[in-house]
């Protein structure tokens, strides 16, 4: 509020709709580094501390190094997929402003529609077949989240920050209503990659199990990161999307189409949540409700890392897996969820510019 | 019949014709309605129908138990509509109406249609409730109607009063609880000789349900819980199985329903391949195999007969009924797989037809719902269901025994009956 009083009585509206952001999310572009650096090493040090506490922990029940170096694999698998679902986050509130919670709704289309048209039967091959289902429905899901936008959200453009985010929540809820009229409340299977069965292939190193699954999604992540990386390097699109996410008025004075710019967001943080979802798919058993929770993993990870850096989202996600899947082990697993609900308070209390995040990604890099 | 007379003699055109016809009609009716009356007495002296209320979860969360529940009142339904109703201890024949509602899942919903039923439509008495929370939500609105209230859901509150557990004199419900299933765990348990045990269990009122059940009976045979905790339905990675390593535990019983059962029977399989797993009855269903494939072979589990109704020995009346009832099943539904909760559904409606069978004619609809309350109380005795044999009482209102349960494993994707001489 008070930086709204301090622009005059009449601040130009991207000024405020971008001051609104930052209230809304607890964003604030510190100027101060003698309060902030503190805080950072404050909070690495906690960090530190809490792992080696979890270590220490674990022995009492007889955890051995094998035990300790499996919660690693685990929580780098979950890791990666909430990193693919922060992404979406971090895509979408760069560009717009807006935290956009119809992402679990994409994560829970990508697999319910590959597995609909996986199980049609064409005469394909069934690894092409899977292929191609996974390609459609990844299109299909971006063709929702573009109509997510332009139906729901750019309507409302005029409307206020909080309004549009509340949009998106019901986006969410209509997006499983759907779901749920589709395909039911019944789970889904969708074969692992590697067998095109519902069993997966697993293999032992030293007495680490691995799950081909989880390579499938730590592929999958990387490559995603990668081509994220060309588009918004090398493509005049990824550009000016960059544009519009580090000043939306000074992108609009040259001519950067910022609306075109949301919607193109919008797809691709579709695209991520459906390819999050459908590598994932083969872990869970899918069902219309299956966004909620991982959807709020993903808002968890991109919070950690500010919301708009995609280091500070890769290294929150990574962050967020394994801690979780160590508090998980070492203490009772009912409690697995209350850990990133507190790990999200504790962030936006202590570091609301994220953990993994410096000043200097805030505003683009 | 007289309906159609009139227009036959309508379409003739002369007058004498008309006459003549209207003549050998009337002589028609007059010899035919004593006939009727002589074979049928009761058809035209049975002034009412008598009314079932019947409230499922169709849509919402609980539609895949609540769907073919919905499916069984209809096909009883038109067993009954062609039978033309039940016939009372006096001979005489009412028809009976089945008036099926959805509570979409919610508690709220239940109540509101349970009191409309009562007030409004006047129902003899309810078979209402696919979930526990719903049924609870009715319950004190069946009280207080005093109206007879059969519950197809499992929770032990359901029909006893968790402070002075008393019966809840006007409610009923022939689902087996996780008490019965923990009874049956532990038999097995002590004969392979686990005494000490993990407990993994999904984090819902039923995961967590079947936990307090094992604490409750496990102990008393002489088996200790070494680890228990909770996993999330939609979780990927299971740190508990780490834990269950380390704990040593020879079997893991798991309190959930596919497909969360399945994915933990998959990771605790592929990460301790040596211990046991024990299910609970909720994981009876052909989608504990479906979905977890191999992984579920050499699992066990206690079932309802309904599961393995072709493998019990014949004669057996609980066999003869459950074949029946599957194929009616079946054919009314085009060839739909049966599950345990249609079987659930088929006793409840089954328990309201033999109250409604013993209520005299004539009766208030006040006495008839005091009367019916008092048939099942007293006339369902040592029968055949189609989770085995039940005898109600007026202090028990399940009726039921662990011992009924038929206790089964996973064999070549099938569940096979395990005989007590093969628990090893």
């Amino acid at each position: 509020m008070r930086r709204v009083g301090s622009g005059g009585p009449h601040p130009p509206p991207e000024e405020a709709v971008r001051t609104a952001t930052e209230q809304a999310i607890g964003v604030r572009q510190v100027s101060s580094p003698r309060r902030s650096l503190p805080a950072g090493q404050w909070l690495g040090g906690v960090l530190v501390l809490l792992v080696i506490g979890l270590v220490l922990w674990g022995r009492r029940h007889g955890f051995g190094l094998a035990d300790y170096l499996q919660f690693l694999v685990d929580g780098l698998q979950a890791g990666a997929i909430y990193t693919l679902v922060a992404l979406g986050f971090v895509v979408v509130h760069r560009v717009t402003g807006i935290i956009n919670f119809a992402q679990g709704a994409f994560v829970m289309l990508g697999p319910m529609v590959t597995i609909t048209i996986y199980g049609r039967g064409w005469p394909l091959p069934p690894a092409v077949r899977l292929l191609l289902a996974a390609g459609l429905a990844a299109g299909l899901t971006a063709v929702v989240g573009v109509a997510v936008y332009r139906l729901a959200v750019h309507p409302a453009r005029g409307a206020s920050l909080l309004t549009r985010i509340m949009i998106t929540v019901g986006a969410y809820v209509a997006l499983q209503g759907v779901a749920l009229l589709l395909w039911g409340p019944r789970s889904y299977v969708l074969p692992a990659f590697s067998t095109l069965q519902m069993a997966d292939r697993t293999f032992l190193v030293g007495d680490v199990l691995f799950k081909a699954q989880s390579l499938w999604i730590w592929v999958t992540a990387g490559v995603t990161l990668a081509l994220l990386a060309l588009f918004f390097e090398r493509t005049i699109l990824g550009k000016a999307m960059r544009a519009c996410a580090a000043d939306r008025l000074a992108a609009r004075l040259v001519g950067v189409r910022v609306d075109t710019m949301a919607t193109v967001a919008f797809g691709l943080a579709a695209v991520l949540g459906a390819v999050a979802g459908i590598v994932v798919g083969p872990l869970t058993r899918p069902a219309y409700d299956m966004g909620l929770e991982i959807g709020l993993k993903g808002f968890v990870a991109a919070v950690m890392g500010g919301l708009v850096s995609f280091q500070g989202a890769v290294a929150g996600a990574l962050l967020l897996g394994v801690l979780e899947t160590l508090w998980a082990g070492v203490t009772l697993a009912g409690f697995k969820d209350l850990f990133a609900f507190v790990v999200l308070i504790l962030v936006l209390l202590v570091r609301p510019h994220g953990v993994a995040g410096g000043e200097e990604e805030v505003g683009g890099s | 019949m007289s309906r159609r007379m009139c227009g036959s003699a309508e379409a003739a055109e002369p007058r004498l014709r008309r006459r003549r016809s209207r003549f050998l009609a009337r002589l028609l009716l007059a010899a035919v309605i004593p006939v009727l009356l002589a074979a049928f007495p009761s058809s035209s002296t049975a002034s009412h129908i008598y009314k079932i209320g019947f409230i499922a979860s169709i849509t919402g969360p609980g539609a895949s138990l609540g769907e073919p529940e919905r499916d069984v009142a209809r096909l009883l339904q038109d067993q009954l509509t062609s039978a033309r109703g039940v016939v009372g201890p006096d001979r005489v024949r009412h028809a009976v109406e089945i008036l099926i509602f959805d509570d979409q899942s919610r508690a709220d919903t239940a109540a509101s249609l349970a009191r409309r039923l009562i007030n409004e439509e006047k129902v003899v008495l309810l078979v209402a409730g696919t979930l526990s929370g719903p049924s609870l939500a009715m319950v004190p609105i069946a009280t207080e109607g005093r109206t007879p209230m059969i519950s197809m859901a499992s929770a032990r509150a359901i029909i006893e009063d968790p402070q002075t557990k008393r019966a809840r004199p006007w409610i009923f419900k022939p689902v087996p609880e996780n008490l019965h299933s923990a009874q049956k765990q532990a038999e097995y348990l002590k004969a392979i000789g686990a005494t000490s045990v993990c407990h993994l269990y999904e984090n819902t009122a039923y995961g967590q349900d079947t936990f307090a059940s094992a604490g409750a009976i496990f102990p008393a045979a002489g088996i200790t819980i070494v680890y228990g905790d909770a996993f999330d339905r939609t979780a990927t990675e299971f740190p508990q199985v780490a834990r269950v390593r380390a704990s040593g535990c020879r079997a893991v019983v798991i309190g959930s329903i596919p497909p969360a059962a399945s994915v933990i029977n998959v990771a605790v399989r592929e990460r301790a391949a040596q211990v046991r797993i024990v299910h609970g009855h909720g994981a009876c269903s052909p989608d504990l195999i479906k979905t977890a494939g191999a992984a579920a072979e050499r699992t066990v589990m206690p079932c309802g007969k309904i599961l393995v109704a072709d493998q019990l020995p014949a004669g057996d009346p609980v066999k003869t009924l459950n074949l029946k009832f599957i194929s009616d099943f079946r054919r009314f539904t085009g060839g739909r797989e049966i599950s345990t909760f249609a079987g659930h559904a088929f006793d409840s409606l089954q328990w309201a037809l033999i109250a409604l069978r013993n209520l005299p004619d004539g009766l208030s609809l006040e006495r008839q719902r005091d009367a019916a309350r008092e048939a099942l109380e007293t006339k369902v005795k040592r029968w055949a269901g189609t989770h085995g044999f039940y005898t109600l009482s007026p202090e028990d209102h399940l009726g039921w025994k662990a011992e009924e349960f038929a206790f089964v494993t996973v064999q070549g994707g099938k569940f096979l009956i395990l005989p007590r001489d093969q628990w090893k």
